[in-house]
Order: C-alpha cells, then structure tokens, then sequence
C-alpha cells in the first residue's frame, strides 16, 4: 500500500502523459482490475480484454477525471462498463475449463473438492444478470461498501441493496446444491 | 406482508448496511422468526462462499501490454490522427474554400460599378496606353508614294463619365478645380443647381492625356462613386486622313495659284480664283476637324456629376427643404432596406449551396462518429 501514499503526484504526471508514472498505477490496481472483470466475465479471455481496454481508457480519459472521486472508484466504473461492453458484445462463452468441468461435475466427490467448490461459485456469478453478477462481484469479491458500490455505478444505494439482494437470492438457491448437506439433490438439479 | 419485507432486509442487514432502527427491528423479528433466521444463514453462507473465492492474480504480461498499447498508441498518434480526422478536416477545408469563393463571387456580385479598383481600369482594354502602341503602330515612312509621318502616337479621344455622391458640395466643387488645374488642365464646363435642398453640379473637366488615369483616380477618391463610364474613342484613322487630305488640298491649291499666275484671260482667272475659295474653305473645314480632334486627344475629357449626400441633420433652426430632406431621407431609407433585402437574397442564394453541402457533411459526420461510438460502446 506504499503505492497509494504518492497516487497523487503518480496521477498527476500520468494526466500529463508521463506513461512511466502510469505504469506504476496499472501495477498497483491491475489485481484488483482484473479480478472484478474474470468475475463479471466469467472467462480469462474477455477479462484480460476488459482489463486491458479499462486501464487504456482510463489513461486516455484520465484528463477528464476530476478527482471528484476516488480513483479507485473511478477505475472500477471503467472497468465494470468494459467489462458489461463485452458482455453485451460477445455472446456469452463458458470458461473452457468450466465446460469441462461441468461434464465432470457429476461426481458428488469432486463436487465438494475446493477447486470444484471454486469453479461452481464462479459459474453461479457468471449465471446471474449482469447488473446484480456486477453488484455481488463489487460487494463480496471487492469487498465494496454499499455507498462505494453507488458511486462506481453512478446509481442510488437503495438500488445498490435491491440488486445485492436478488442477486445473493438467486446465488442461495444456485449454491444450495453444492452444500454437503445437501449433496444429494444435485444430481436432481443436472436433471432440470 | 412482513415475511418478504423482512426478507428483501435480509441481505443488507447482513451487511450491516441498514439504519439503526432497521437493524434492530430485523434483529428483533429474525429473533422470532425461524423461516428468515434460516433464510439468513442461508444467505450469510451464500455470501461467505463467495467471498472464500480466491483472490485472482492477474496474469504475467498484463502491465507490460497495458503500457506497449499506450506508448504505441502514442507514437503512432499522428499517424492514427490523419484517418480519424480527414473526414472532419476535409469538410472544414472544403467549406471553408467554398465559402471563399462564393464570398468572393458575392463581393464582386455587390461591389458598386465605381468601387472597381485602380488597377483593373488601368487593364482596360479599350483604352491602350499612348506608350504600349507608339512603337509598333507607326506608319511605314518608306515607299514610293509614302507619305511623311505626320502621326507619331496614336490619337486616343479619352473620356470619363463619373457619379459622386460627397459629403460636402461646395469643397468638392474647389477640389475638382484644383485637381484640374494641378494636371495642367482645366474645368470646360460647370453646371450647378439645387434640388430640395440637395446642391448637385456638373463639372467637365479637361486634362492632359498622360494625367487622365491618375486624375480620374483623385476624383474618384473625392466621394462615393455611384456611376461610372470610362471611354477611349481610337481616331488615329480619322487623324491620318485628314492630314493626307489637307495635303492633298494644299498641293491643289499651289498649283491653282501657279495657274493664276500664268493666266491671262480675266475668264480664266475668275475660274481659277472661284476654284481657290473653295479649296481654301476646305482645307479650313478640315483643319479645324484636326485640331479638334488633337485637341481631344491631347485633352482627356472627364464628367464628374456630384451630388451632395443627404444629411438629415443640418442646422437646428434651418428648415428650409425640409421636405426635400425628409424625401431624400425617406427615399434613402427605403433605398437602404431594398438593398439590404436584396443582399439577403443574393447572400441567400450564394450560400444556399454551401450549406446544403455543409449540412450534408455534418449529416455524414454525425453518422459516422454515431457508427463509431456504438461501436466503441
């Protein structure tokens, strides 16, 4: 977090073009960037996309950006729109290790294997809407307040809470089958 | 419905994202509530099984190709510069030569006739300068019956019509005299009268060939030029025949005095004598026709009509032509808002083309940039 106590002056050298300064903000958000997009993807490939065009696009606009507010809260704005921009744009692919796995899956054992636990958490995100998978990507895998989370997507809290509720909703019944206790059941849910 | 209420709380409150009283009135309801205590341990287990997902690390490489993206988005700036921009820069440039030309064409269109440069009245082509044809329009003085060479220049009969409208009458009328007489010419003819108040006058002044060209541009510069006539009459031909002619008349009239010197019938000389009057009026008729047109050619002549400007405010007290002044005021005005509505048409139709042509860029522009944004989108 040594980054962050300069992110001023790194900033304001990256607004006059100086790449180098620019370079050191990419490497210190770049986890967190990239972590948000593979979440609301839900592939490597289009977060690695996403990610990439945040951070071009954030330099380029960088300009504009009146410090008004955080800029980490900006930089996410940005790439939860890049990310959004290629889920509208690509039709929704599975992660190829997750189509595998899906065929896998039927095996209660490796179900509840960490990995397999991992990869089904992942899958149910990336099954929600977009606007409740974003919510509950910024919420509990960013670890965002609700007022955070407002102000990235430029939206009213009480929307905030409407759309982190629906989505855990809808995650509570996707991860139901996956609890041990309830192991039974999933070769029930294949069936559906 | 509380059950739901309480649900839709839930979530927030597990955040403890919810207002004090929220809190407790959740609090005090899941307490008592099995259905949503087991709702929100479900939901809390939802949540920490998302938050148990590892963290993600960005894989190798990331940072270097952000940064080869920008730097070579940054050289190669200009160049990406040139396709981006020639749509909108070739529309500029485009309108803006467009606008050029018709501006141009628009002035020229509206320029009065007088307001015609120096330059261009100078180029005229139908008045040769004396100097441009002396040279090669001289008359062959060799040949078995050539005669001498009575023309050195061509005779050029330079006339100039002018119209002012000036400020001041009086001064000009001085002016034009003075500019005359500086030439090494004169004032032939001047006119005066009174119209409603409005003093107008005609003056004909006469100046030396050479300085016709630098007086016309004095007088012109006297005032608002309104009308404008410049003619350049050749009476070369004219000139030459009548010296041959002259001559001609001459040489009969030597040799009717030779024959009246050996006459020695007092029939014979009365004959010879009738003979010679008439050859001597001739010759008289012909020369004065000779001398008027050197005259003419030597002298340019130059009309200047001048009419004072009508100013609506003169003396306080002074009402004399008041109504002449109101009319000419009236009639200015009227004059004044013609042309301006006449301007706007001409302007209108002048740019009409323009701007069908400017709304069309920008119609394709718009176009264009819209294609872009939704694609960038």
């Amino acid at each position: 977090m040594g980054v962050t106590v300069d992110e001023g002056t790194l900033l304001a050298a990256s607004r006059r073009g100086d790449l180098t300064a620019y370079d050191e903000l990419v490497g210190a958000y770049q986890d967190r960037v990239y972590q948000l997009t593979y979440r609301v993807t839900g592939n490597p490939e289009d977060a690695w996309d996403a990610a990439q065009e945040a951070f071009v696009k954030a330099f380029r606009a960088l300009k504009a950006f009146r410090g008004d507010a955080a800029f980490s809260t900006w930089l996410h704005r940005i790439a939860v729109n890049a990310a959004l921009d290629i889920i509208r744009r690509r039709p929704p692919a599975l992660d190829p290790l997750d189509a595998a796995a899906a065929v896998t899956t039927e095996s209660v054992d490796r179900m509840v294997e960490q990995r397999e636990l991992q990869r089904a958490i992942h899958r149910a995100i990336a099954s929600l809407p977009p606007d409740q998978r974003v919510a509950v990507v910024l919420r509990d895998v960013q670890g965002f307040s609700y007022g955070e989370i407002a102000a990235v997507l430029q939206v009213p809290v009480g929307t905030v809470r409407s759309r982190l509720s629906r989505a855990r909703d809808a995650l509570r019944h996707a991860l139901a089958d996956l609890s041990p206790a309830r192991a039974h059941s999933d070769e029930q849910s294949e069936w559906r | 419905m509380p059950a739901t209420h309480m649900k839709e709380l839930l979530s927030p409150f597990l955040d403890g994202a919810l207002s004090g009283r929220e809190h407790d009135e959740v609090q005090r309801h899941v307490e008592g509530c099995a259905e949503c205590r087991a709702h929100l341990e479900s939901l809390r287990r939802t949540a920490e099984s998302v938050r148990s997902l590892d963290p993600v690390k960005v894989p190798e490489g990331f940072q270097a190709q952000v940064r080869a993206r920008l730097s070579a988005a940054d050289t190669t700036a200009p160049r990406r510069w040139l396709p981006r921009w020639s749509w909108p820069v070739a529309a500029a440039a485009a309108a803006v030569l467009l606008v050029g030309v018709f501006s141009a064409n628009l002035l020229r269109e509206m320029r009065p006739v007088g307001q015609v440069a120096p330059e261009d009245f100078r180029a005229e082509p139908a008045v040769p300068r004396p100097s441009d044809v002396q040279a090669p329009s001289l008359p062959a003085p060799a040949g078995p019956q050539a005669l001498p060479p009575v023309v050195d220049v061509r005779k050029i009969v330079r006339t100039a019509e002018l119209a002012l409208d000036v400020d001041r009458f009086d001064e000009v009328a001085a002016r034009l005299l003075q500019t005359a007489e500086r030439a090494g010419g004169y004032v032939a003819e001047s006119a005066y009268a009174e119209d409603g108040g409005v003093p107008q006058g005609t003056f004909t002044l006469r100046v030396p060939a050479a300085r016709f060209a630098a007086v016309t541009a004095e007088v012109e510069g006297l005032g608002t030029v309104t009308h404008r006539r410049i003619g350049g009459q050749d009476v070369t031909e004219e000139f030459v025949d009548l010296q041959a002619r002259i001559r001609n008349l001459e040489r009969h009239e030597q040799r009717l005095l030779s024959f009246m010197d050996r006459a020695t019938k007092v029939s014979d000389l009365l004959a010879i004598e009738e003979q010679l009057a008439r050859v001597r009026g001739e010759i008289e008729q012909l020369t004065g026709r000779l001398r008027f047109l050197e005259r003419s050619a030597d002298l340019a002549s130059i009309a200047v009509m001048v009419r004072q400007k009508v100013k609506t405010t003169s003396g306080v007290w002074d009402f004399s032509g008041t109504i002449g002044k109101m009319r000419a005021a009236f009639l200015a005005t009227v004059r004044q808002i013609l042309s301006g509505v006449e301007w706007l048409g001409v302007t209108a139709s002048a740019l009409a083309p323009v701007l069908l042509l400017a709304a069309g860029f920008w119609l394709v522009i718009r176009f264009r940039r819209r294609a872009r944004t939704s694609e960038i989108r």
